[in-house]
């Protein structure tokens, strides 16, 4: 499965909408099989900060551990938070 | 004429302050005065009034220090969570505009950060005015956040009963994972800022009650200092002049 971050937005940096986004993307992730990868794209995101992606992607690595793939992670802010995120 | 000298009674009711405090910003050089007349009065130039008005920072400042709570004016208030997003990225569109994205998402991304931080911990708590002042300045490239929240010292204070100054407060913000609303996982937001500001030319000026920090492109440590005046909540200012 592919998860287009920018179908939540391009701009992603409160905790509450990356809340929501999770929350709201519960039926998708309860359809994905047991060994299935999941990709999460980064593709288009203008910004991104720690309190989106802690309620977001920190739950999405928790429940799928190693099968969650980042691409194109290359904006500076996805960067600097996924650097963050990483120190906890 | 906006040259003209007007007296500080004058000054004072323009600015909305009293005469005591206009004397204050006049001696700590926040707006200078002229004296004249056989009695050395002070005066103040009628531009410099005006000017003290378009200045994004001053405006914020003064409405945060303010004891009297009034809204901010309607282009810079955001009530809401929602018209603060829209504002941001209102914000992150016409600095994209003048330079890269990447360089222009950092500077979002610092701002979104410590605005909603602001609504984080406040959200229903809010001790007089709901929400924040959020402006910014493309022309002298900074960007003013404030709120007349509790502050950070407040906020840290229901985890980490032991800290009894502001300045304790802004360091833990500034350099552990800590959070005041334990047990849900945060507490990563301010270390963020930090990260991106001493990557990048970038400056923060952050003061929450009596206590300040300012931090720069390369800085390593986190050097807090008193502020002459206390405020409520937080403000902050972030300069991106040397990103352009």
């Amino acid at each position: 499965m592919i998860i287009q971050l920018k179908k939540f937005g391009t701009t992603l940096v409160s905790r509450p909408s990356g809340k929501e986004a999770w929350l709201a993307f519960q039926p998708t992730l309860n359809q994905i099989s047991g060994d299935e990868e999941i990709v999460v794209d980064f593709a288009h995101v203008a910004v991104l900060t720690p309190s989106w992606a802690d309620e977001f992607l920190t739950p999405l690595k928790e429940r799928f551990n190693n099968r969650v793939k980042l691409h194109n992670i290359d904006n500076s802010s996805v960067v600097a938070t996924l650097a963050i995120l990483g120190k906890k | 004429m906006l040259n003209k000298l007007i007296s500080i009674g004058d000054a004072a009711k323009l600015l909305g302050v009293s005469i005591d405090t206009l004397r204050r910003w006049d001696s700590a050089g926040r707006i200078h005065s002229v004296r004249s007349g056989p009695l050395g009065h002070r005066y103040f130039l009628q531009s410099d009034v005006e000017q003290y008005f378009q200045d994004v920072d001053s405006i914020a400042r003064h409405w945060v220090e303010a004891p009297q709570a009034v809204e901010p004016t309607p282009d810079m208030y955001c009530k809401t969570r929602d018209v603060f997003q829209a504002r941001l990225e209102q914000f992150q569109s016409q600095l994209s505009r003048v330079t890269p994205l990447t360089t222009a998402s950092l500077v979002t991304a610092a701002a979104g950060e410590i605005g909603n931080n602001s609504f984080d911990h406040n959200l229903g708590n809010w001790p007089d005015i709901t929400g924040i002042l959020f402006s910014y300045d493309m022309k002298n490239k900074k960007v003013v956040l404030a709120d007349r929240g509790q502050g950070i010292l407040a906020t840290l204070k229901r985890v980490r009963p032991g800290l009894t100054s502001a300045d304790e407060a802004l360091k833990v913000a500034f350099t552990e994972t800590i959070s005041g609303r334990y047990p849900e996982a945060r507490g990563n937001g301010l270390k963020f800022v930090r990260s991106i500001i001493v990557d990048n030319p970038i400056t923060l000026y952050f003061q929450t009650g009596d206590a300040y920090l300012y931090l720069k492109e390369h800085d390593i440590d986190i050097n807090v200092r008193h502020a002459k005046a206390s405020i409520r909540g937080c403000f902050v200012t972030i300069g991106f002049k040397d990103l352009l």
